[in-house]
């Protein structure tokens, strides 16, 4: 290990490897920030510059771009509100309040110090032990990855603040959004009502661009939203109180395993590894009472698990050559115009690609910490910008990257219908975080129950002979009545 | 010499009279131009068309921009090509779903292949291989039809999606071989080959390149492929029609236009592919994809696109019975 590591250090210390990590996290933070582009249009716009690099050169820009722009992607969940990613939805819940109670500025060193925390454990994990892991992929089954969603379902309706039954509702709405489209199975199209840009289902940033940022802009416009301008910029007011450095820590811990284990998944990863680390860390903290009201420990814990996942991700990406996600396709694609083919014999075939890659994610975190902690102070004064300028603002960027994905005037119609439907469950407290990941997950899950029971020839036991499954699918009862029990005695 | 230069001021002349239309044709391309994919961006196809798009500008002068255009089985980017100004500013990545399956299989596309295009040049294609997890113990086709046939609707095959090349294909097979296939559709072949590799699902029917690491490490076991001659990836491997089946496949590639495009700017076109073609770093890549290179006039290449339209379409209705 120790070798290996040593020529993945020589492979990222060269001088344009070093540049083109930075290069690449510092166009993914900016990228990442703005509303409506996440990591995989920011990798998809630089995909095209890595063609004129050496492998591992383009490979390492393009992660720094990723992790840069997953980072980006909290800012903007912080301080407006707008996840870039479905996984910072999760950072959404304590992060946004801490920023309309003026503390944005712990929020966001928080973030940086979590993901670092996070990104560092997944490296370590990847570093000891992606050979042993490259396999595990390959012991799961349709039922166990069936059960994995439904884990990650559960845990979505009981990471909301506004009671579990609300949760289960939203969950179920998103589902329910998720099923418009083709379908898998049969190639029947569902719920589209004949209209033809319908037919690959609704975009999720569409879905998320509308139930976050447009509501925002409306409910600010509805002049619910206090004013935070009057928070002053000083390096002391970024920096947690003291305990809180000392709360944040098992959190961080926490975080870091849940998000490692489950980035190792293909096609799982970050959404389920935050919102399950999330949905653990609400029963286990001392501090569960101040869940969703701007606690540390949830923007420690699902930056941290989010950041692992993004990491440990790569490990069936390179080993098993299949892409867990959008965003990983973009880089075996970036390895295949270099006429790399990821597979099973990656890491003996190119191992300074595989070793220099870990080690630049070392530099790339540091990178991101490095560059941040200095722009902190200038994400915050963006919130000192008059709402009336800065909503219509953020409503036309998002518009702008919602069209840039297809070129479809219909996204952006979509987008809009979604922002006042995000602004009637606002009205009513329902939480738009818990229906964006069911409109995620429950497609998957949709899918890989119907696989098992394709396979098993509609034997449902398969679910239960599993140890795998019939674990998870046991946690995720537990989970569920233990969240429900507690308010029926506080009613009674 | 005073008559040459009299000659050419008179050829000057009477070419500035002629100013009109045929300018514009004669000065292709004089803006970037763009190539449509049906495919987002990083997948083979992706590639191909970002390699000749470097390629083709470098020979015409112009910038050549990938769009991709994904969705509802490339529709979305074939659509966009037909209703585009048949200027020659806008081409497309032609290849096997939306000009030789999807008009089967969605009857309300609104396009027809052949009419409402000119297709400018065949690039080259990728063909279909039936893989064989080891474990089954089949390690050619006759043990494996042997064992199809004594557990009838057993055996489980995954495909890349309904309606996909490999499952339109694998229904062919089934009734050519007389056996009788599970169908497990999958989103894709990522995910495919992981369930196969993890050994869900025993067979495959997917494109040779992306299965070759799992050739070369022994997880998986070509059966046959649908060439009509032998591929240079997989020499050893019988082709269907070898074995006696009267089925070929191939997903092909090209270069497509709007209808009615001006005739010099097919050729324009047509000349700078092919050189771009003969390149030595395409020729290599396209050898490490899996890409199986051929020349192919542009009627020629029309005649194709027909004929592929017409085979395909009682396959594509005899899959979504």
């Amino acid at each position: 290990m120790l070798d290996n590591l040593a020529l993945g250090f020589a492979t990222a210390t060269t001088l344009p490897n070093l540049l083109y990590c930075f290069l690449g996290t510092f166009l993914g933070t900016f990228i990442g920030v703005l509303p409506g582009l996440g990591p995989l249009a920011a990798v998809a716009m630089l995909l095209p510059v890595s063609f004129y690099l050496p492998p591992e050169t383009a490979l390492v820009m393009l992660a720094g771009v990723y992790y840069g722009a997953e980072y980006g992607g909290s800012i903007a969940s912080i301080l407006l509100n707008i996840p870039g990613t479905p996984s910072s939805s999760i950072t959404c819940l304590d992060g946004y309040p801490m920023a309309r109670q003026g503390r944005a500025g712990v929020a966001l060193l928080m973030t940086a110090l979590a993901s670092f925390f996070g990104g560092v454990f997944g490296i370590l994990v990847m570093a000891g032990l992606a050979p042993v892991l490259a396999e595990f992929a390959l012991l799961l089954q349709p039922a166990d990855y069936f059960a994995v969603m439904l884990l990650g379902l559960v845990a979505a309706s009981v990471v909301s603040n506004s009671g579990t039954l609300r949760g289960v509702m939203m969950v179920c709405l998103g589902v329910l959004l998720g099923t418009v489209g083709v379908d898998v199975n049969s190639g029947v199209t569902r719920f589209t009502g004949g209209v033809q840009d319908l037919r690959d289902g609704v975009g999720l940033v569409v879905v998320a661009m509308g139930l976050f940022g447009v509501s925002e802009a409306m409910t600010s416009a509805r002049g619910a939203t206090p004013s935070y301008a009057t928070e002053k910029v000083s390096w002391r007011r970024f920096l947690p109180q003291a305990d809180e450095w000392l709360r944040a820590l098992a959190p961080a811990l926490r975080g870091s395993l849940i998000g490692s284990f489950f980035g190792t998944l293909p096609g799982t990863g970050q959404t389920v590894a935050s919102s399950i680390a999330y949905a653990l860390e609400k029963r286990v903290s001392p501090n569960r009472a101040q869940f969703g009201k701007g606690a540390i420990e949830g923007v420690v814990v699902p930056e941290s698990a989010n950041n692992a996942a993004a990491q440990t991700a790569f490990i069936p990406t390179l080993t098993l050559g299949i892409p867990g996600s959008t965003t990983m396709a973009l880089m075996i694609g970036a390895l295949m115009i270099h006429g790399v083919t990821p597979g099973p014999r990656l890491i003996s075939e190119h191992p300074a690609l595989f070793w220099g890659l870990i080690v630049s994610f070392l530099f790339g975190n540091l990178f991101l910490l490095v560059l941040n902690i200095p722009l902190i102070g200038i994400w915050v004064r963006l919130l000192q910008i008059p709402h009336y300028f800065l909503y219509p603002a953020v409503v036309v960027l998002i518009s702008i990257g919602v069209y840039s994905i297809d070129h479809n005037l219909f996204d952006v119609w979509t987008m809009l219908a979604f922002g006042f439907l995000g602004y009637v469950l606002r009205l009513y407290r329902y939480e738009p975080a818990p229906l964006l990941i069911g409109f995620i997950l429950g497609p998957m899950m949709e899918e890989y129950l119907r696989r098992a029971m394709l396979l098993s020839r509609g034997d449902p036991m398969v679910f239960f002979e599993r140890p795998g499954s019939a674990v998870l699918i046991g946690i995720s009862i537990v989970l569920l009545v233990l969240t429900a029990l507690p308010r029926r005695k506080q009613k009674a | 010499m005073p008559a040459t230069s009299r000659l050419t001021i008179a050829i000057l002349a009477a070419g500035l009279a002629m100013t009109g239309p045929a300018a514009f044709a004669a000065d292709y391309p004089e803006r970037p131009v763009r190539i449509l994919v049906s495919f987002p961006p990083g997948g083979s196809s992706d590639l191909v068309a970002r390699l000749l798009a470097e390629k083709l500008s470098g020979e015409l002068g112009q910038q050549f921009v990938v769009e991709n255009k994904p969705g509802a089985a490339g529709t979305v980017a074939a659509t966009e090509l037909k209703n585009a100004a048949n200027d020659g500013y806008t081409l497309m990545l032609s290849n096997l779903t939306p000009f030789s399956v999807a008009p089967t299989r969605f009857p309300d596309t609104p396009y027809d292949p052949v009419e409402d295009f000119t297709h400018i040049a065949y690039i080259g294609a990728v063909h279909l291989g039936m893989f064989a997890s080891p474990e089954l113990g089949t390690p050619d086709m006759a043990a494996f039809t042997e064992k199809a046939k004594a557990e009838p609707g057993v055996l489980d095959f995954g495909s890349s999606g309904v309606g996909s090349w490999g499952h339109v294909f694998a229904v062919a097979f089934a009734n050519e071989a007389g056996v009788e296939l599970s169908h497990i559709p999958y989103k894709g072949s990522g995910p495919m080959r992981l369930d196969f590799r993890a050994g869900v699902i025993p067979v495959i029917f997917d494109a040779v390149p992306q299965n070759l690491p799992n050739v070369a490490e022994g997880n998986a076991i070509p059966l046959a492929v649908s060439a009509t001659e032998r591929l240079a990836t997989l020499p050893d491997t019988p082709t269907f029609v070898e074995l006696g089946y009267d089925i070929v496949a191939e997903n092909w590639l090209g270069i497509s236009a709007p209808a009615g495009i001006d005739a010099k700017i097919t050729g324009t076109l047509q000349e700078a592919l092919a050189t771009a073609l003969q390149s030595d770093d395409v020729v290599k890549q396209f050898d490490t994809w899996g890409i199986v290179r051929s020349d192919m006039s542009s009627e020629a290449f029309a005649d194709y696109v027909a004929a592929s339209a017409e085979s395909w379409a009682p396959l594509v209705k005899q899959a979504s019975e």
